[in-house]
Order: structure tokens, then sequence, then C-alpha cells
């Protein structure tokens, strides 16, 4: 009887011990922390990711309070049609302007580092995706009537540039690095003619950079995540 | 019977473990050294079974409390700007070690009176 009892909580706590070191391995594996040789690098790293998840947790909560918000917008609107009116016109602008979430039919631009070994170009710059590229791709989308534009989930808006920041891009001063999926929603026909002879695209084929181009009809387009604000622009007043 | 179980258990846990939801980044450095702290207890325990002073009680209240105390510690030190859970990673594993030492040294010279025991006979 004893030995049965013995044996039971022994059990428990084998449980206890394996869950708690299995679940531990997936969630530094899951982090992608690696033991640094410094002490002062592996707090940094923790101190990125801890501010990493806050962040994630606020824009989460902020995503719901926006729900919430259109509902309540959705209910004040109702049985007016001057207000619904004005609701619709709303949201066709955020739509236009990148605060809101688009749909739709498009293509999917992917520009991937050439893989190529790099010992084996004479010059480095010709096999990595630059800005500049980028920049022209968008510019053919956008010259071909792409509505909504996104560079690896960063919307394309009014203020956002496009720089180099090192080995990587930066656009909306956040970095993002190869490969660079552009989404982009529109015509797919019209839009897909980018990889016409004579395109930006075959001339980045040229350098033997990775590029696909696949037309979808299911595009999810995130919105801006950042501020947009007007601060030194101010109304003009019609004068009749 | 005892082996069984503890193989069982060690599945079960690997299995329930693979499964769980994530815990988050924040908390995954409280978990480590409850494990380390569970870990030592484990040691502790095969080791006082081979000095035949084994007590089931003070073993679970060892595997449990050494777990919580670290944890706690652990957040004591975050509030105070100390890395108290360095000393007792240091502790725990210092006492691993320990321990680890007495099993070997018990195998060992099991072992080699056996074979003496063999070449005895045959000799």
């Amino acid at each position: 009887m004893n030995k049965t009892k013995i044996s039971i909580v022994l059990g428990l706590m084998c449980v206890a011990l394996t869950f708690g070191i299995c679940l531990q391995i997936r969630t530094v594996e899951n982090s992608n922390v690696k033991v640094a040789q410094t002490y002062e690098e592996n707090n940094l790293r923790a101190e990125v990711l801890k501010y990493k998840e806050k962040y994630d947790n606020i824009y989460q909560n902020i995503t719901q309070e926006e729900k919430k918000l259109e509902e309540e917008r959705k209910k004040a609107t109702q049985n007016n049609s001057v207000l619904e009116e004005q609701e619709a016109q709303i949201n066709n602008a955020n739509k236009l302007i990148g605060l809101a979430e688009v749909k739709g039919p498009g293509v999917i631009v992917t520009l991937q580092d050439s893989k190529k070994s790099s010992d084996k170009v004479l010059n480095l710059n010709d096999i990595i995706v630059h800005d500049g590229d980028v920049l022209s791709v968008i510019n053919e989308l956008k010259n071909a009537g792409a509505e909504a534009i996104s560079i690896n989930d960063q919307r394309i808006v009014s203020t956002t540039a496009i720089s180099c920041d090192g080995n990587v891009i930066s656009i909306n001063k956040e970095k993002v690095g190869s490969p660079f999926v552009i989404k982009a929603i529109g015509l797919p026909e019209s839009l897909a003619a980018l990889d016409r002879p004579g395109g930006y695209l075959e001339y980045l084929k040229k350098y033997d950079i990775g590029v696909s181009l696949e037309k979808s009809n299911d595009i999810t387009i995130p919105k801006y995540s950042g501020k947009l604000e007007i601060k030194y622009g101010h109304t003009v007043e019609s004068q009749e | 019977m005892i082996i069984i179980a503890i193989i069982l258990g060690c599945i079960l846990g690997a299995i329930l473990g693979m499964n769980a939801p994530m815990i988050s980044y924040t908390y995954s450095s409280y978990l480590a050294i409850a494990v380390v702290a569970a870990l030592d207890s484990v040691f502790g325990g095969i080791a006082s079974v081979i000095n035949k002073k084994f007590d089931i009680k003070i073993f679970i209240s060892g595997f449990f409390g050494n777990a919580i105390l670290a944890i706690l510690l652990k957040m004591l030190g975050e509030k105070l700007n100390v890395d108290i859970y360095l000393a007792a990673i240091v502790v725990f594993v210092g006492r691993m070690f320990v321990n680890l030492g007495i099993i070997r040294r018990y195998y060992v010279e099991k072992w080699s009176k056996k074979f003496s025991k063999k070449d005895n006979k045959e000799g």
C-alpha cells in the first residue's frame, strides 16, 4: 500500500518536472534565444524580448478597442441616412490613406537576395536587394493601378520612406530584411504586367536576384500601424 | 512498480509539455530556475535512498518548496536589483554535483566489489 502511494507521488513529480522542462525548451526555442557569450548581451536580449511582448500585448488591446469603437459607431449611425453616408465616407477614406485593413485581388511580388556565393561575384552590391529596387517595384505597381501596397506587412502610406539601413531596408522607420514580400491590391492582370520584357523585374533577374510574381484573388493588406498626423499643415478656408 | 510510475510520469509530462500553451518569455526565467531546483531535489532524493535516509515527506516538500522558494527569491532579486537567482543556481548546481558524486561512488564501489569477488572465485 505504501509502495503504491510512493509510486503515485513519484509519478506525479516526474510529470511536473518533465512538463516544466519541455515547456521551457519550447519557449526558449520559440523566442530564438541562444545563450550568448557575455552576460550583458543576454540581459539586453531579454530586455528587448520583454518590451516586444509588452508592445504586442498593448497592440492587441488597441485593436480590440478599435473594434469596439467601430461597433459603437455603427450603432450610433443606424437609422440616420446622413450619418451613414458620412460613416461610409470615413471608411472609404481610411482605406485610401492606409488606416484600415484592405482585402481583394492582386499580386504578390517576392524579391530575395541572390543565392550566389558572395566570393563568386566581383561586386557584393550586385547580389542583394537594395532600397532603390524596392522603390522602383513599388513605383511600377502604383503605375499599374495598385490601390494598396504592403512590404513584409508594412503598409505603404503617404508618409512612408523607403531607405537603406545597412544590410536591411528601413520602411516606415522599421527594419525589413530579405525576402521582401510585396503585396499589392488592384486588377491582377494589369499588375502582373510587371514582369514584361524590359520591366524592372527582368532587370533584377539579370542580376540573379530571386524574383517571383503570382496573382492571387485573396490578398489581405494590414493597416498602417504608426501614427498619421498633420502638425504644420492647416486647412485652407475657401474664399468665396 | 516505482520505475514504471516514473517512466509513465515522464512520458505523460513530456506529452503535456509539448502540447501546453506557450508561456510568455517574461516568465520563462522563473520556470527555468524552478526546473533547476526540482532537478536538484530529485538528485538529492536518489542520494538519500543510497544513504538509506530517504523520507518521502521531506522529498516532496523539498521538490515543491525549493522550486517555489527559488521563484520567490528571483522575484525579490528583481525588486532589489540584485541577481539573487545566480546564487540559487550556484547552490543548486553545486549540490547536484555533490549528490551525483555520492551516487557515482556508491555504484563504482558496488561494481568493483562484484568484480573482485569474481576474481577471487576464479583465482
